[in-house]
């Protein structure tokens, strides 16, 4: 596999990058020559395959183990996992994982599956299963014919070189490998397991490939993620990181980039970074706070639909009213929220899961608007939504239509609301230094920490900070 | 905490004891059992800490709590997540508030002398040594004199008050209410924890709630896991139960749980289910066990936990300070109660996300509203209450028909306040007001909520009517016993953590003597 470089520490996203079905993880090599700034590429080979030949581990289960043992031992923050073809469905597989709290899997935030092998069973031919089960044992002609023939028929053009990685790769493959994967693993059904998993996914397909193609991409693996992003590459079969590993490079980068313009966050004020940056903040804590100050954290993941971001953008407006040329996008946090995070451990059970939630009340709601004013929530004035909002708060907006969240569900949903935009707006370095808060110096890193020693009424250490808005109320 | 040279167990090999749950109920009688020599492995759904990886900061600490969804419903739906239920080597240990109040005579007869709730078929007098002992293991700091209790003494000097507590002092008196620096497992000086490394002294960085990064605060993990590790005991962390295997006889045989997506399973003679008054009602409802009575998931309780806030004229800084530096039982039994039962009082500071939390939902700020008065944060401070909550037919914990990522399905929570909470409500809406107003507050609110989830398999005499007997032992499986809130007959004002430590050296204590 390749190692981690060792100056990675001021990359923002770890991809993570699982091959295909004979191939290893030198597979990448060209895509990663390709990313963009900011991404670390971790090509990992598979048990079975590459330099992990000698490995045992053939189960779906299993090779979704050693990634996240690997994953785990490097501790990526944010990060995303790639999967081509077999490697795709191992991907899935470890990302609910992942979603559903794994130990050491937190910051999952994105998949790109490259014609990915579905949870579900693969689609394939029982005659071609039959028939490829055995192309690695027996004589090394037999084994080296096959191994051109499999490179072959699954790309459309490769330079002489990348045929010979890729046919190498197939021979160094462990032959037991190659056929449990044939015979069981694209058997197995993670389909019901893997289910939809909250997070927004990059879906390539060959626009030339077979079982695998543009088609069965929609049909088999894009119902298991929130939202897809989808591109068939033209020209283009089964090989998709080495026959097209230019487009592949330049569509992760632009899936992984943050969002270019929209409104500025507000900046941490000279004194309050010095005191996250002195002694009294633990580092794991500065790093964490800075991270949330950046204006990446305001990312946009188009997970919402624009007409529906446009209403969540007017609500929040009216919740939490900020200054414009500085403002915290909470829309985009609180969307990241509902799209990565692991929950919060509970909900409503009056209301559907929250991102459900979410997605009806602002229908819900710019359906009101409209019934009442003709004209969507976001086009009201400020006087207009605030009256639609207290009469949701109180618990009186009545369903525009039947079907559409009922005036009690508005309510709560309208109160969670509340409470997602004041934890990302208060957990804001800004906000924390507008309040004048002191707690983010609570310890730093010594073995005893240093605390506070003055905290009666009215006391004040020498270095804490005080409100912006003023010393009284 | 420390698990690299820990004494390990074959799952082949069938160990005296699976413990299932590593927080206030499983942790102490894991190292009862140890120390009386017997094979123990305790599993725990979470992940293994050092103190030192604790981040003073709400969101960035999640992962403390349980986060598999949960269902609130009734009329007054309880918060869970950060709320309560914690997750991890040591439970929900690792993120209270380590207020250490120990329980009333009264409410242990309540229903005796009220005529409501239910009667504890345990008295106080079985509890105080196990308090007693306990206070000295945990080096509880609390007053010299203790109003209500006056042979009661603390093993270390009570922790400084902060704002908040100051200011409730000055109000409280005014009313001629009597309040006393509050018990806390928390170390106010450095202390020699046996087996494990020197808890140091408290330095009042307010996050408690976020895991104590110098070990004051006393937290499982620090305090009786390492005896047990040394003892010989065996943690598994990351390790989900989800079955358990039985003979023809019907007692268990095994314990089924999956770690890192893979399924064990561990052979074992006895079980103790110490994972909390909703994952034990869960599991036992979803296995179909240990429910002849019918009781299990029934009888769920959540203390009226009703805070007051104020905005004063001076700073008041509360996250600074542990966060409950003043309590009073005064309110253990109102004279003028029109309710039974009664509730415990305590000063608060609350860390910034979890207090606005509470304003955008509690006080129903929104605005420009809001954003000013998150601009007086420092300027706030909060009483809140500890108060009984009825056990009632129609407070229930039932299995929903969503499956979540253990392949169980989530549990749904029915929980509606009676009339008897309502009016203990308003009682310690008006009291707290009171002492904010004689303390000169402006600007006062009051934010209704719940705390800790109590109930669900309770104790008794009567298998018919109960889950486990007085010594948390399955009325139906011989083999299997429940420590942890869930065996609650009644919710008690006392906050629970201490009370259910006792419980759980009782529990050993039985267990050894069966």
């Amino acid at each position: 596999m390749h190692e981690p470089k060792p100056s990675q520490s001021t990359a923002a996203l770890s991809l993570f990058c699982l091959h295909c079905l004979g191939g290893s993880a030198r597979e990448w090599q060209g895509v990663e020559r390709e990313l963009g700034a900011g991404i670390r590429l971790v090509g990992i080979d598979l048990p079975g395959f590459g330099s992990a030949a000698g490995l045992p581990g053939y189960s779906v289960a299993a090779m979704a183990e050693h990634v996240a043992a690997q994953v785990r031992a490097a501790a990526p923050g944010r990060w995303m996992l790639a999967g081509h073809s077999m490697g795709a469905k191992v991907a899935t597989v470890l990302a609910r994982q992942a979603v559903a709290g794994g130990v050491g899997l937190e910051g999952l935030c994105g998949l790109v599956l490259l014609a990915g092998s579905p949870p579900g069973p693969e689609p394939m031919s029982e005659e071609r299963r039959a028939d490829m089960t055995g192309w690695l044992d027996g004589a090394a002609a037999h084994r080296a014919t096959k191994a051109r023939a499999f490179v072959a028929a699954n790309a459309v053009t490769l330079t002489p070189e990348a045929r010979a990685a890729a046919e190498a790769d197939v021979l160094r493959a462990n032959p037991a490998a190659w056929r449990a994967w044939l015979q069981s693993g694209s058997r197995e059904d993670w389909a019901e397991r893997v289910g939809v998993l909250p997070l927004p996914a990059l879906i390539l397909a060959g626009a030339e490939d077979g079982d695998l193609g543009p088609e069965a991409q929609r049909r088999l693996m894009a119902p298991h993620v929130l939202t897809a992003e989808h591109h068939d590459l033209p020209h283009a079969r089964h090989l998709l990181p080495i026959e097209a590993a230019g487009t592949v490079a330049r569509l992760i980068t632009h899936f992984a980039a943050p969002p270019r313009g929209g409104p500025r966050p507000p900046t941490v004020p000279a004194h309050y970074r010095a005191l996250l940056e002195s002694s009294r903040t633990s580092k794991a804590l500065r790093d964490a706070l800075l991270a949330r100050a950046a204006p990446q954290a305001d990312a946009r993941r188009a997970w919402l639909p624009a007409d529906a971001y446009a209403v969540l953008d007017a609500v929040l407006d009216r919740v939490i009213p900020q200054d414009p040329h500085a403002r915290i996008d909470l829309a985009a946090r609180i969307e990241r929220s509902l799209a990565e995070d692991a929950g919060d451990g509970w909900r409503f059970a009056d209301l559907p899961p929250d991102a459900e939630a979410m997605r009806q009340a602002l229908h819900s709601l710019d359906a009101l608007s409209r019934q009442l004013h003709q004209k969507g929530f976001a086009h009201l004035t400020d006087a207009g939504r605030d009256a639609l909002l207290h009469r949701v708060a109180d618990g009186q907006a009545a369903p525009a239509s039947p079907g559409l969240l009922d005036a009690g569900q508005m309510a709560l949903w309208f109160q969670d609301l509340r409470a997602m935009a004041v934890k990302h707006y208060v957990g804001h370095p800004a906000t924390l230094a507008r309040m004048g808060y002191s707690g983010v110096a609570s310890g730093g890193d010594g073995p005893r920490k240093s605390g506070f020693t003055r905290f009666g009424i009215g006391e004040r250490e020498a270095w804490e900070p005080v409100a912006l808005a003023g010393e009284t109320p | 905490m420390k698990l690299d040279t820990m004494r390990r167990n074959g799952l082949g090999e069938v160990v005296d004891a699976v413990v299932i749950g590593t927080g206030a109920g499983g942790a102490p009688l894991l190292a009862r059992l140890a120390a009386a020599g017997l094979r123990v492995v305790a599993l725990e759904a979470g992940r293994n800490r050092e103190p030192e990886e604790y981040l003073t900061d709400e969101a960035l600490s999640a992962d403390l709590y349980w986060r598999g969804e949960r269902l609130a419903g009734g009329e007054t739906p309880q918060a869970f997540g950060a709320n309560n239920s914690g997750i991890g080597i040591g439970g929900s240990t690792l993120h209270w508030g380590a207020f250490v109040p120990r329980v009333d005579a009264r409410d242990l007869r309540l229903r005796q002398d009220s005529g409501q709730g239910r009667d504890w078929p345990i008295k106080l007098d079985e509890l105080q040594p196990l308090y007693v002992e306990l206070e000295a293991f945990l080096g509880v700091s609390g007053p010299a004199h203790y109003p209500w209790h006056p042979a009661r003494h603390y093993p270390l000097p009570a922790l400084p008050r902060n704002a908040p507590a100051q200011a409730m002092a000055m109000g409280a008196a005014r009313l001629g209410v009597v309040t006393c620096d509050a018990p806390a497992a928390v170390v106010s000086q450095d202390f020699a924890q046996a087996d494990g490394p020197t808890r140091l002294a408290c330095v009042h960085c307010g996050y408690c709630h976020q895991g104590c990064r110098n070990r004051a605060k006393v937290s499982m993990d620090t305090t009786f896991l390492p005896l047990a590790v040394a003892r010989g005991a065996e943690i598994r962390p990351g390790c989900f139960a989800h079955g358990l295997e039985r003979d023809s006889q019907g007692r268990i045989t095994a314990v089924l749980y999956r770690q890192d997506g893979r399924e064990y399973r561990q052979l074992c003679a006895a079980v103790f289910l110490c994972a909390g008054a909703v994952e034990t009602p869960r599991l036992l409802l979803h296995l179909g066990l240990g429910n002849r009575s019918g009781q299990v998931g029934r009888n769920y309780m959540a203390h009226v936990a009703t805070q007051v806030w104020g905005t004063f004229a001076e700073e008041m800084r509360g996250n600074k300070g542990w966060p409950s530096s003043l309590m009073s039982e005064a309110m253990i039994r109102p004279e003028d109660a029109d309710f039974a039962g009664g509730y415990l009082l305590q000063s608060l500071g609350v860390v910034p996300q979890t207090w606005a939390d509470g304003v955008a939902r509690g006080r129903g700020l929104w605005g420009q509203a809001l954003v000013d008065y998150i601009d007086r944060y420092n300027f706030t401070a909060g009483i809140g209450i500890n108060g009984e909550c009825l056990p009632y037919e129609h407070n229930r914990l039932t299995l929903s028909d969503e499956i979540d990522e253990t392949g169980l399905p989530k549990p749904h929570i029915a929980f509606s306040y009676g009339e008897n909470e309502r009016r203990l409500q308003a009682h310690a809406t008006r009291l707290m007001t009171g002492i904010w107003q004689q303390a000169g507050a402006t600007d006062i609110w009051a934010l209704p909520r719940s705390a800790h989830t109590i109930g669900t398999c309770r104790m008794g005499t009567d298998p018919d009517d109960a889950v486990v007997n007085p010594f948390g032992r399955s009325f139906d499986i011989d083999n299997l016993w429940i420590c942890d809130n869930s065996v609650f007959p009644s919710s008690l004002a006392a906050n629970p953590a201490l009370t259910i430590m006792a419980l759980s050296l009782r529990t050993a204590a039985a267990f050894l003597d069966r």
